[in-house]
Order: C-alpha cells, then structure tokens, then sequence
C-alpha cells in the first residue's frame, strides 16, 4: 500500500551522540537508525564518532567496532564479512548495499546507515524478511525433472547451456534489490520482487529443468510479474553486480512468445 | 499505526499461503504487450499530426475543413484518436494497479475508463463530423 508519510509511531527522532575518543585524529560521523521493540518508543537515529584510523576499510568494520567497543546494543546482521552470504544488506548512504562490500572512503561526509527499506523492522538493522523468503519459496526455486538422471552421472549441460545461467547464480538472495523497488515497496504483498524473479528466471532459463511452462503459467499474473515498471533501481543497486530488471525482462519476452 | 477502537486482527496464516494467494490471474501479458504496441503504433501517427498542424498553421477554415474531409486525413486522425486514448487508458490502469488499493480498487479504474472513453469518443465524433460536414459543403458549393 502507498504510504507517502510514515506512521505516528515510526517517524524518527533524534538520538544520543556517542563522542569519539579524545586524541582521535581520523573521526567520520556514523549515523544509525535505532528502534528495539522492546520499549514503546520511536525509531532514533544515533551518532557515533568513529576513529577511522582503529577500523578496517569497510562500513561493516564500523559496525563491528560499535558492536565490541562502543555500544554493545547495536544489532545488525552479519556472517561471511565478503559479500557471499547475503545477510549484511542495508541501506547504507542512500543505498541498498552489502555493508562488507561497502569502503567508507566511497562515501563523503557522514555514514548515515538504515535497515533496507519499506520492511518491517526486527531491531535496529534487522528488517523481518519472512515474506521475501515465503515469495522465493512459492516460485519452487529448484531442479524439477520428469527424466530420471543418468544412473552412473550427475545431469550434463552443455557449455552453451551452462552460460545462460551465468549473471543468476551468482544472486545471493540479500533482496537489496527488492527493497529498493518502488513497486514492490507498493504491492509487495503481491508483486514477487526482482530478487524472486531472478530466481526464477534462473530456473525457467536451465536446460535441465523441465517444468518452464508451469513456471511461465504460475508467474502469469498482473501483479506477480507484471507489476515490475522496468524502474532498472533493483539493477542499479545490486552489490553483486547482477541485472534483475533483464531476468524479469527476458520473463516477459517468454509469457508473449508462448502466446503466439 | 494501530487504532486502539479496532480490534487487533491477528494473522496465523502461514508466509507461504500469503505469498502464493489467490495463485496467478493468468492475465498481464495482453495490457502489457498492447501498451507497447501501441505506444509504437502512435510514434508515426503523432509525427504525422505534428507536421500536419505546421502545414496547416495559418490555413482558413474551408482549408482546414477541406483538409478533414479527406478520407487518408480521416482514417489517420481517427487512428490517432482512438490509438492515443486507449494507450491513456492502459497507462493511467497501471497507475491506478499501483497506487490505489482495496476496495477502491475497482470503481478507480470504472471512472477513469469510462471517463477516457467518453473523450475519446468525443475526439472521433469531431473527426467523424469535420469529415462529414466538409463533404456535404462541398456538395453545396458544387451543386
Ligand atoms: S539480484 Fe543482486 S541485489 Fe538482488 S538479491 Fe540477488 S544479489 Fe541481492
Ligand atoms: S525494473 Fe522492475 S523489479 Fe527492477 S526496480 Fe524496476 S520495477 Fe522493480
Ligand atoms: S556479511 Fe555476508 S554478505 Fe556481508
């Protein structure tokens, strides 16, 4: 649903100040969205003065940093620090991005870090991404084989065939992507997102899958596919470089060619 | 936010059920593709009537009318007409998919479409009429 203003109970506040040590020679600003469900109150955004000279190179060194040595309340979520798992995306200076895979130095001025947008919040960086995961979930994101595989080998490709999945599988599922998508932020309780059409597409798209059709025909729905406006901010984003808005693309050029 | 007259209506359905819903409405590609098509369909139609309007800028009113009598003139002013509402209609439908929610939903898109079809036919009907009138006067101009 569009919501140009946001609800009495999310509109954010000013927050506490954490100084940085004195004698801190390299100091940038840290600006972090708070909110605990803990206690009733509204989202804050708290500053914190980093010594950029104690930290590693990345916006998820800082974070780190914060969490062991300044404010151990601070909750984010993080695994591989390199940008293979997914669980680090934020929205980080404007951006829907991988904060292990984000320099500070790329960014001018105060670091002003928020949860990916339009989902409900967990605690601080913590978006709740259940229904992300339950929309990958419906477009049955795996090999579906009618033929049995051979029985002394694994099923083959050819080189060609292998190459249509290249810039796919390397999505990993961190939805920087759908949560920076207008359309989904609108009706995302319908429109799948680019990051689950990408997968998807990735399926109808191996050649050793044998079910495109009932993919294409689950897909074919006004709001499911067709709500994506081809914006391109989901391609614009991706930290891993992928192009969702062409998967979604290529989804569409199928659904017309099977109509002829 | 939450209404504290409402009642809280707390929602066990399972992520999934609410991600698959009602399934797919089998339908998308025919607005999708038409949008297109037309959109292409009107790039030469609008060409054709811009430089019609700088040909006739300054014209007299017999000369316009003599100009809309003309069945080529006709057949593409009403290619337009109708081609340049129905794309409003198919574009104005997506914005009101996106931005107009629930029950609302419906009625939206009723009002707009029959508002677009009404200026569209009002647009064919002058076409139809400019057409028309400038054979029969010059059917009295000859007799
Ligand atoms: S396409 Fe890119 S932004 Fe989207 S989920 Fe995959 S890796 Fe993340
Ligand atoms: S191209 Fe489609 S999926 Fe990507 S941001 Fe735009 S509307 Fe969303
Ligand atoms: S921590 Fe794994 S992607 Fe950033």
């Amino acid at each position: 649903m569009v919501e140009f203003r946001l609800p009495k109970n999310s509109t954010v506040g000013k927050g506490r100040i954490f100084t940085a040590a004195p004698g801190a020679s390299n100091v940038k600003n840290f600006r972090i969205y708070r909110w605990s469900p803990d206690d009733d109150s509204n989202p804050v955004v708290d500053t914190y003065e980093i010594d950029l000279d104690k930290i590693g190179p990345m916006v998820l060194d800082a974070l780190i940093h914060i969490k062991n040595d300044v404010d151990s309340t601070l909750t984010f979520r993080r695994s591989c620090r390199e940008g293979i798992c997914g669980s680090c995306a934020m929205n980080i200076a404007g951006e829907n991005t991988l904060a292990c895979l984000k320099p500070i130095r790329d960014i001018e001025g105060d670091v002003a870090i928020y949860p990916l947008p339009h989902m409900p919040v967990i605690k601080d960086l913590v978006p709740d991404l259940d229904g992300a995961y339950a929309q990958l979930r419906s477009i049955d994101p795996w090999l579906k084989s009618d033929t049995a595989p051979p029985p002394d080998s694994e099923r083959r490709q050819s080189i060609e065939e292998r190459a249509e999945l290249d810039g796919m599988w390397e999505c990993i599922l961190c939805f920087c992507c759908s949560t920076s998508c207008p359309s989904y932020w609108w009706n995302g309780d319908r429109y799948l997102g680019p990051a689950t059409l990408l997968a998807a597409y990735r399926w109808i798209a191996d050649s050793r899958d044998e079910h495109a059709g009932d993919r294409l025909d689950a897909l074919e729905d006004p709001l499911k596919l067709y709500a994506c406006r081809t914006i391109m901010n989901c391609t614009q984003t991706c930290p891993k470089g992928l192009n969702p808005a062409k998967a979604i693309g290529r989804i569409k050029e199928l659904q017309l060619e099977r109509k002829a | 936010m939450s209404n504290p007259k409402k009642p809280h209506v707390t929602v066990m359905r399972s992520q999934l059920s609410r991600a698959r819903g009602l399934g797919s409405g089998q339908a998308g590609v025919g607005h999708w593709w038409a949008e297109r098509a037309s959109a292409v369909a009107l790039v030469p139609l609008s060409g054709w009537f811009v430089i019609q309007v700088f040909r006739l800028a300054g014209a007299s009113q017999p000369e316009v009318a003599k100009w809309g009598a003309r069945p080529f003139n006709t057949t593409m002013m009403l290619s337009l007409v109708i081609l340049t509402f129905y794309h409003t209609q198919l574009g104005l439908q997506v914005i009101i998919d996106d931005y107009v929610h629930g029950k609302a939903h419906l009625p939206a898109g009723l009002l707009m479409k029959g508002i677009v079809f009404l200026l569209g036919l009002f647009g064919a009907v002058s076409v139809l009429k400019l057409a028309l009138a400038g054979s029969s006067r010059s059917t009295i101009a000859a007799r």
